[in-house]
Formats: C-alpha cells, sequence, structure tokens
C-alpha cells in the first residue's frame, strides 16, 4: 500500500530528523560540539525520559537517569559508528543497558567484541546492510504504523511498557504463545519489507 | 555451521531488556560464535531505535550545558573486567566470554556434582529452584535424559559434544530455543560428554516416572 501523501511528509521529515542526529553525534566525537550536543538532548533527553517512565519508573529516578545517559553520549560519542546504527538504535541501547544496571544492579550480558571466540560476519550476505541506515529507520516506521493492531499492541507492551512476554499474555488474557508468534509476525513483515526495498 | 538458532521472540526479549541475567549470558555466548543471529539482533534494536523517535517527549528540567559540566566534573569511569588477566592465562578452549567470567576454573576442573549415573552439574546460581535454573551439565555418551516439556522457556548452549531429539542435532555453539510445550527427549550422540549451559524461566516438567524421580536432583 503506497502511503498517503501526508505520511510521506512526516517520514521525510523524520528521515531529516534521523540525518541531523546523526550528523550530531560525529560533531561531538570529532569536535565536543556543544550546540550539537544541544540539539540532540533537546530532540532526544524528553523521548528517553518518557521511555524510562513508561517503563514504570518515577520521574526522579528517569529524570537523573536521563542525566547519566546523556553524559555518556557526550563521553562515549566516539565510540558512535554511524555505519552499524542510526542515532536513535545507539542511543535506545545505552538508555536500555543504564535502565537495567540501574535495575539490576549488574550489567546486561553481550557479545565482547574482542573475545577470541568471536566468529566473525563474512558469510552472512546481509540484504539490510546495503540499505543506508537513514533509509532502514524511515522503512521501519512506516511498516510499524502499518502492522496489524494486535502486533502493534504486543510491540507497545514489550518496548514502552518493559513488559516480559509472559506478563503481556496475563496482561492480555491470551496465550504467551500467542504473543510471541505475533512480535514472529511484526518482525517477519519489518525484514520483509527491506528485501522489497531492496529489490525495487 | 551452526544449524539451530535464537528465535525471533527471544531476540526481542533481549533486546528491550527483558530477560534475567542467566538468559543473557546464554544469548550472548550463542551470539559471540554465531553471526547469522547477531545480525539479526540489530534490527529488534533498530526496531527500538525508531520505537524511541515516536514516543511523546516529557519535559526535561535539566539543561544541556549542566550535562556537560557534570561531564567535565566526573572522573572517566573506566569499565573494570576483573577477571581479564585470569582469563586469558587460563584453559577457557571453546567458551566464549560470557561464561568462562563466570567459571571459578577451567571446566575439567569445576567441582561437578553427580546427579544421576552419567550425569554431573555444577550450578551457577544460588536462586531458589522456583526462580528457574543456571547450571551446566555434563552428560556422558547415550545418556538419555527423561522426556520433558517447559514453562515458559528452556535455553540450552552447547559447550561441547553433542546430542540429538525431535529438533535435530545440537553441536557446540548451537543453541536450543524452546517453549512451553515442546516436549523432547535428548540423547547424547557424541563421543565425549556434552557439556551444555542450561537456562530456564521455571522448573522443567518431566512426563516419565523415571524423570519425576530424577527432577529434584537435577533441579532444572
Amino acid at each position: 500500500m503506497e502511503p498517503t501523501l501526508q505520511e510521506s511528509t512526516k517520514l521525510a521529515e523524520q528521515a531529516s530528523i534521523n540525518e541531523r542526529m546523526q550528523r550530531n553525534l560525529l560533531a561531538i566525537a570529532s569536535d565536543r560540539d556543544e550546540t550539537a550536543f544541544a540539539d540532540f538532548y533537546a530532540y532526544f533527553a524528553g523521548r528517553v525520559k518518557s521511555f524510562l517512565m513508561g517503563k514504570g519508573m518515577n520521574e526522579d529516578t528517569s529524570e537523573e537517569l536521563v542525566q547519566e545517559i546523556m553524559i555518556t553520549v557526550w563521553r562515549k560519542a566516539q565510540s558512535y559508528d554511524p555505519g552499524k546504527a542510526a542515532a536513535s538504535t545507539w542511543l535506545f541501547t545505552i538508555a536500555r543497558n543504564r535502565r537495567i544496571d540501574y535495575l539490576r544492579g549488574n550489567s546486561r550480558i553481550e557479545v565482547e567484541l574482542d573475545d577470541y571466540m568471536l566468529e566473525e560476519d563474512d558469510t552472512v550476505v546481509s540484504q539490510e546492510a546495503s540499505l543506508n541506515l537513514i533509509q532502514q529507520s524511515s522503512i521501519l516506521e512506516k511498516t510499524l504504523t502499518k502492522l496489524p493492531q494486535d502486533q502493534q499492541q504486543v510491540m507497545h507492551l514489550s518496548y514502552y511498557r518493559g513488559l516480559s512476554h509472559g506478563d503481556i499474555a496475563q496482561w492480555l488474557s491470551i496465550p504467551i504463545g500467542t504473543v510471541k508468534s505475533r512480535i514472529r509476525l511484526a518482525m517477519q513483515t519489518m525484514r520483509s519489507e527491506f528485501s522489497e526495498q531492496e529489490s525495487e | 555451521m551452526l544449524t539451530h538458532h535464537l528465535t525471533e521472540a527471544t531476540l526481542q526479549e533481549y533486546s528491550v531488556g527483558a530477560l534475567s541475567k542467566a538468559m543473557e549470558t546464554l544469548i550472548a555466548c550463542h551470539l559471540t560464535v554465531c553471526p547469522h543471529c547477531r545480525h539479526r539482533a540489530q534490527l529488534h534494536d533498530a526496531v527500538g531505535g525508531v520505537m524511541l523517535d515516536r514516543i511523546e517527549p516529557a519535559t526535561v528540567q535539566t539543561l544541556p550545558q549542566n550535562i556537560i559540566e557534570r561531564a567535565s566534573q566526573q572522573a572517566e569511569l573506566t569499565k573494570t573486567k576483573p577477571l581479564e588477566d585470569d582469563l586469558s592465562s587460563r584453559n577457557t578452549n571453546g567458551i566464549p566470554r560470557p561464561l568462562a567470567r563466570l567459571l571459578p576454573a577451567p571446566i575439567d576442573q569445576l567441582k561437578w556434582r553427580t546427579i544421576a549415573p552419567g550425569l554431573k552439574q555444577f550450578n551457577l546460581t544460588n536462586q531458589p529452584r522456583k526462580d528457574g535454573a543456571f547450571k551446566l551439565i555434563s552428560a556422558a555418551p547415550g545418556l538419555s535424559m527423561s522426556e520433558h516439556t517447559h514453562k515458559h522457556r528452556e535455553l540450552t548452549y552447547i559447550v561441547c559434544g553433542s546430542y540429538s531429539d525431535k529438533f535435530g542435532q545440537f553441536n557446540a555453539g548451537d543453541i536450543s530455543d524452546l517453549d512451553d510445550d515442546d516436549l523432547h527427549e535428548p540423547v547424547v550422540d557424541s563421543e565425549i560428554p556434552c557439556i551444555s549451559l542450561i537456562a530456564t524461566d521455571a522448573p522443567v516438567k518431566f512426563s516419565g516416572m523415571m524423570g519425576k524421580v530424577i527432577q529434584p536432583f537435577i533441579g532444572i
């Protein structure tokens, strides 16, 4: 289904914001650019706070964590790789990890990139990789809004409320298998959208 | 070549941060050796980024200049990895670091506890059994585990050796990502013992009589 004119305009606006945020991060990394940081902060700080509060964190704690997350952005902008993630993706992972750290008192367990066991990514030919990440975010954005209501609902409860699949099942009074299959279907749709865009 | 991977649902819960540390460890082990799943995981994080973009922002009290000031006042915190030196000198052959960090000794020198003939375990958590298991299991060649199902989720990461069940053969690096109703009866088919890392959300339910007897001892 083709997007309406209004939708297209909104998507184009979002794409230009994504690009600007990416440039901001690169400017912070290379020049300690305070204006770029202020712009990044103005766009994202309130969103990160809202994201944390939506998951049940009180306002004071959320405000404090936003500060810490943004300190990390200021300090670690050099580690941002525009070829690997959109600015929002990078920030999402920082915010997620800081929240886990706060709630649990220990860090999220992740792959260690200097692990000698790390199997390098040389055989996987990715369809997504050849699309630029700004485009990727726009496609995801568009696809998310077009998902069936029941799939959007579980995505919402998972990302915005921080509920586990088991909790979502209880909340909606549906079997956990149904929650998982809705998540699977939503992700399948998003993956196939990429393939389509690629072949066009 | 790995043949058994993480499900989309598990990758999604890992991405949003809704899983236990035990589950995370197991997932990180598989992701270390599986570029295919690592690549799939990136899309989940990208969705997280888009969700963050789409949220209605809250009002923030702090000014960006204050953040920069605070950052310059605080000493740079470096992430400590206390086991690092130890790990490089130790024989962690074949064990991804997320697991290696948790082991007090090389895998063949662990204080394994025998729970049945041919079956040993090394517990990685002190939490009560009702909250789920997190342990290494070493099963002798030819051993068959009683048929069982799980409440919610059981993840198994194969450290060495192999086993087969109705889902196929599982070799080192493979992950078995099972849900509520997946009944399976793994049989060790390697010539060496099959060592696997197991995490469950809740105790497994054995269906056979032998299983019922063995379950309190294994504690999975």
